[in-house]
């Protein structure tokens, strides 16, 4: 068996490959709200009241899609966050990037996205956060900014 | 009802960084090692299963038409199945039902993964988060780990330090295992040392890129009984999958493993295995970061729920501990080609035969649980293995 290195021959390749992915049903309405209104939706399933962020056009739990669009807050609680030493190309950080998982007031989910303007010793589990939006939006995730947190 | 089924064969090979050889020249070591180790002909496997997380790692899209001749599988059934990482158990958990179904009597599973030759692993794991919600925003492996291990941490109140542990445990018992990537002598100090990639996972906490593949060959009662004394059994089998939104799910505690809890619930349950802390006498759970290893000994009741901080620290999952874990070395020792972490599964079998060589435990082993973990929080397979 060859030990580690490169005597034997190699071939040189490389897949590059575009992808315009929809953003479905659910993702139009609720990707558009952000765009056009800076609000957060949600689905609600009228059968067992649950409230959906991301939305879904059908509820898991009760395999229906009898399913109402509803108005969420901006605003959620810091579930979990994470700081990241590494870029996203692999290189070493001095100062970490943060991510958090928000559950959005009154909603039964939330979503993912930047913490920011604030260092990971002061972040806390449970926090509350607000939305930042971007000022120029295009009707995807990145519309978002970021999560703030709510100082008292 | 399930005829009993038995492991009759293991092909081992040695797990690298760089591997040269192709991916069918890896398969077909394992292939033939598993041959030898069983007895059998390669005319005598009646269909093969093979496991490969993501095909992108390799770069070779529906990569199991490689496997085809070098798993012996030219003109037979063979299929491919992919939960990312839980590819290391549920592979085998299809080649179980092969056999246990009575469609065949003799398959073969062959699970591997060639992570080297793509610029970045870590590349090829960003196109497996959800492209709509998630993928945009650039999460990555060790970023999800420290939302995952912070709640745990949280949650539970394990600390860095047992996290550590659980590495020098690993690294050091991987320097007994001939097939092993990383064995390391190392010290809790070192692991503290070490960087942080994403709080409170260091990079001692981790598992390396690793070429590498393992085959295992099932087999009925019939046949199993034909070519040994001493048959090895698949007592249970359980997965479980949680959503992909992990955002919205009804448990938003991601310290908890629901779905591996339940996979575990159901493998015990077949096996008919209730307090699985004192009926399992061996153990190698899925551990590509350390804390995985803590939560995956939780849910498969090795210890109880938020009890892995003190399982490592009283020495209970040493080699020469009462419920051995890992002594192979795990992942982070042994190395991580995500589907060939069936080599979990290969060590169980390898315990219970007391084939394991300076692997081996200081004590009997009749009953051993496996678990594969992966996705984004998503899967979780689990075999139990044992005598009658």
């Amino acid at each position: 068996m060859a030990k580690k290195g490169k005597d034997w021959l190699t071939y040189k390749g490389k897949i590059e490959l575009e992808y315009e992915w929809s953003m479905g049903k659910a993702g139009h309405r609720f990707f558009t709200e952000i765009r056009d209104n800076k609000r957060i939706m949600g689905t609600k399933c009228r059968k067992c009241g649950r409230i959906l962020v991301p939305p879904r056009i059908f509820c898991e739990e009760c395999f229906i899609d009898d399913m109402e669009w509803v108005l969420l807050p901006s605003t959620g609680r810091l579930v979990a966050f994470g700081d990241c030493y590494f870029s996203i190309t692999g290189e070493q950080l001095k100062d970490p990037w943060m991510l958090g998982l928000v559950k959005i007031d009154e909603a039964d989910g939330g979503l993912l996205h930047y913490l920011d303007g604030c260092r990971p010793e002061d972040v806390k589990i449970g926090m509350p956060v607000e939305i930042v939006f971007k000022e120029k939006r295009e009707g995807n995730i990145m519309d978002i900014s970021h999560f703030k947190p709510i100082m008292d | 009802m399930n005829r009993k089924v038995a492991i009759i064969g293991v092909g081992m090979q040695k797990f690298e960084f760089r591997k040269q050889e192709t991916v069918e020249e890896m398969i077909f070591d394992v292939a033939r090692n598993a041959l030898e180790d069983s007895g059998l002909s390669k005319d005598e496997i009646e269909a093969v299963v093979f496991g490969s997380a993501v095909d992108a790692l390799c770069g070779i899209s529906n990569n199991d038409k490689v496997a085809i001749e070098a798993s012996g599988g030219l003109f037979k059934p063979t299929m491919h199945n992919r939960t990312s990482g839980s590819t290391a158990i549920s592979s085998p958990i299809f080649a179980y039902t092969h056999v246990a179904s009575g469609m065949y009597d003799i398959v073969m599973c062959v699970n591997y993964e060639k992570m080297s030759e793509p610029p970045s692993a870590q590349g090829v794991f960003s196109t497996v988060y959800d492209e709509i919600y998630v993928r945009p925003i650039g999460l990555n492996v060790p970023i999800q780990c420290s939302l995952e291990a912070r709640d745990y941490l949280a949650k539970y109140g394990i600390t860095e330090r047992q996290m550590a542990k659980v590495s020098v445990k690993n690294r050091n018992n991987a320097l007994s295992n001939p097939y092993a990537q990383l064995p390391m002598k190392i010290t809790v100090e070192d692991v503290m040392r070490s960087p942080y990639v994403s709080w409170p996972v260091k990079l001692m906490d981790t598992s390396p890129v690793t070429d590498g593949a393992r085959a295992l060959i099932f087999a009925s009662e019939d046949v199993a009984r034909q070519l040994t004394d001493d048959p090895v059994w698949v007592k249970g089998v359980g997965t479980g999958s949680d959503s992909q939104y992990f955002m919205g799910r009804k448990n938003n505690r991601l310290a908890r493993l629901d779905y591996a809890y339940y996979a575990g619930n159901l493998a015990y349950e077949m096996a008919g295995i209730r307090n699985p802390a004192h009926e399992i006498d061996y153990a190698e759970v899925y551990d590509p970061f350390t804390y995985k290893e803590m939560q995956h000994c939780e849910a498969m009741q090795l210890c109880p729920e938020g009890g892995a901080g003190r399982m490592i620290d009283e020495g209970i999952s040493l080699k020469d501990g009462p419920l051995p874990v890992n002594a192979s070395g795990g992942l982070q020792g042994e190395g991580n080609p995500i589907g060939a972490g069936m080599s979990r599964l290969c060590w169980c079998y390898l315990q219970i035969k007391g084939q394991a060589g300076a692997c081996q435990v200081p004590k009997e082993v009749n009953h051993t649980v496996a678990n594969g973990w992966g996705g984004m929080y998503q899967y979780n397979a689990v075999m139990v293995l044992g005598r009658d």
